[in-house]
């Protein structure tokens, strides 16, 4: 049975549970529902609002250098620190969290495997009580821009076709996963299923991407599947280790899981996220789409 | 209200909403949903009719924390008031009730409460108008679920 290839990306809750005091450890719950953490959480546990802590909305990217250095000096996150991050919906907003993170150089990162419903269903305890640490002189050393593509990277990956091109292929040492819903990549749904259909005004998925929903390497209780369950499901799409390979979904939270499996726990060694992802690629004028929904009804219809 | 009395507010009613569950002499059943995630309410509405105001509004509700919160204040707010009023409120109404620099990253959540009983006091006044003129009177068709 095989391991995963850096099993020290990930804690369980026990683990947590052990270190809720260790000054050198800090836990950070990300969750998409923002009051979540106010509801209760991990003691001794930091918030970080994926929206307001990490986005800077007028440029519509993250936050520089320096806010990022601040926002680590705030939450008494030193270089040295340790950080496990958990949080709700499958830790979706925690590995987006990671992500961004290592983009700024972070070291020390762990994800809480099972996330906040895990430690809940564990009943293990929470708090409302909101910690307070020292500051910190968190300093920056390096930035990680090579997990990280724009959308210029995506159109170099799948090789600048022409637009109107029918059948795009894919240099064969290069992978795309579009990570979101079959519904969703199939251009019948502009997000995922229940929720509002809205981001991008075309719908489809971006030529030559395989659709490997983020929940396969997923088991029901939250946790990730074995190394072996996850080899099986990637490789048997064509996703190998020896590729490079760019996952993205709607706006890059689901797919920083799949970056989260493939890069950190399995260790493929070039796996980019694109954030941009479908809200900026269905909407750029003159890039190409594919849209199996439409061909289909354009086929019923001819 | 500063940020933490605003959050301290919704989650007072996150935790103990009221006017929580179905009314069984309700005028209106309407279901609603459903913003970033995965959200629904449903409100009952009991109008009187004389008054053209609400008589007791309550709801039903699963989803994040700020949706069913703003169900609970919203439904606070509106019992026994005119129609009217509450056709009145702006969508940005809500939002300052609720604590705009809370809920201003969710608008969706923060307003599917509203947009609902707002979708239910339509189904009521179309139904009087069928009632007055007949099955067959012209008038507008109001969704049986209202959708953010």
């Amino acid at each position: 049975m095989a391991e995963y290839v850096n099993p020290d990306v990930l804690v369980d809750t026990e683990w947590v549970a052990q270190h809720l005091n260790d000054p050198n450890v800090r836990v950070v719950e990300s969750d998409e529902d923002v009051l979540l953490y106010d509801v209760g959480h991990i003691p001794g546990a930091v918030k970080i609002d994926w929206h307001t802590d990490l986005n800077d909305p007028r440029v519509r990217d993250y936050i520089d250098v320096d806010d990022f250095e601040r926002l680590m000096s705030r939450l008494g996150i030193s270089n040295d620190t340790t950080v496990v991050f958990y949080g709700d919906k499958n830790n979706w907003w925690a590995c987006y969290a990671y992500w961004v993170f290592r983009l700024f150089g972070h070291d020390h990162l762990k994800v809480m495997n099972g996330g906040r419903k895990k430690w809940i269903d564990e009943g293990r305890p929470l708090t409302r009580e909101v910690p307070s640490y020292s500051r910190t002189e968190y300093r920056v050393k390096e930035t990680h821009r090579e997990i990280r593509a724009y959308r210029d990277d995506v159109l170099e990956h799948i090789g600048h076709p022409e637009p109107r091109e029918k059948q795009i292929q894919l240099p064969s040492d290069h992978a795309l996963v579009d990570v979101r819903s079959p519904g969703e990549y199939n251009g019948e749904l502009l997000h995922m299923p229940d929720y509002p259909q809205e981001g991008a005004l075309r719908g489809g998925h971006i030529p030559g991407a395989v659709n490997i929903p983020w929940a396969k390497a997923v088991a029901e209780d939250g946790t990730f599947k074995s190394a072996d369950e996850i080899k099986q499901i990637y490789e048997s799409a064509g996703v190998t280790p020896d590729k490079d390979i760019i996952v993205y979904c709607r706006i890059g939270e689901r797919s920083s899981l799949t970056w989260f499996v493939l890069h950190e726990l399995m260790g493929y060694p070039k796996v980019r996220n694109y954030d941009g992802s479908w809200t900026e690629w269905g909407n750029v004028v003159g890039l190409p789409i594919e849209n199996p929904a439409a061909e289909k009804a354009e086929k019923t219809a001819g | 209200m500063d940020r933490q009395e605003a959050i301290e507010f919704l989650l007072e009613h996150y935790e103990a909403p009221r006017n929580k569950g179905p009314l069984p002499d309700a005028d209106v059943v309407l279901p609603g949903g459903n913003p970033g995630c995965g959200d629904v309410v449903t409100i009952y509405l009991k109008v009187n009719r004389h008054q053209d105001a609400v008589e007791r509004v309550s709801f039903e509700g699963e989803g994040c924390t700020i949706s069913q919160a703003a169900a609970s204040i919203l439904t606070e707010l509106a019992q026994e008031k005119p129609l009217s009023e509450i056709e009145g409120m702006d969508y940005n109404d809500m939002i300052d009730i609720l604590g705009r620099e809370v809920v201003q990253s969710r608008p969706r959540c923060a307003t599917l409460a509203l947009g609902t009983i707002k979708a239910a006091i339509k189904k009521y006044r179309r139904d009087r108008i069928r009632e007055e003129l007949g099955e067959g009177a012209p008038v507008e068709d109001v969704p049986e679920r209202f959708e953010i």
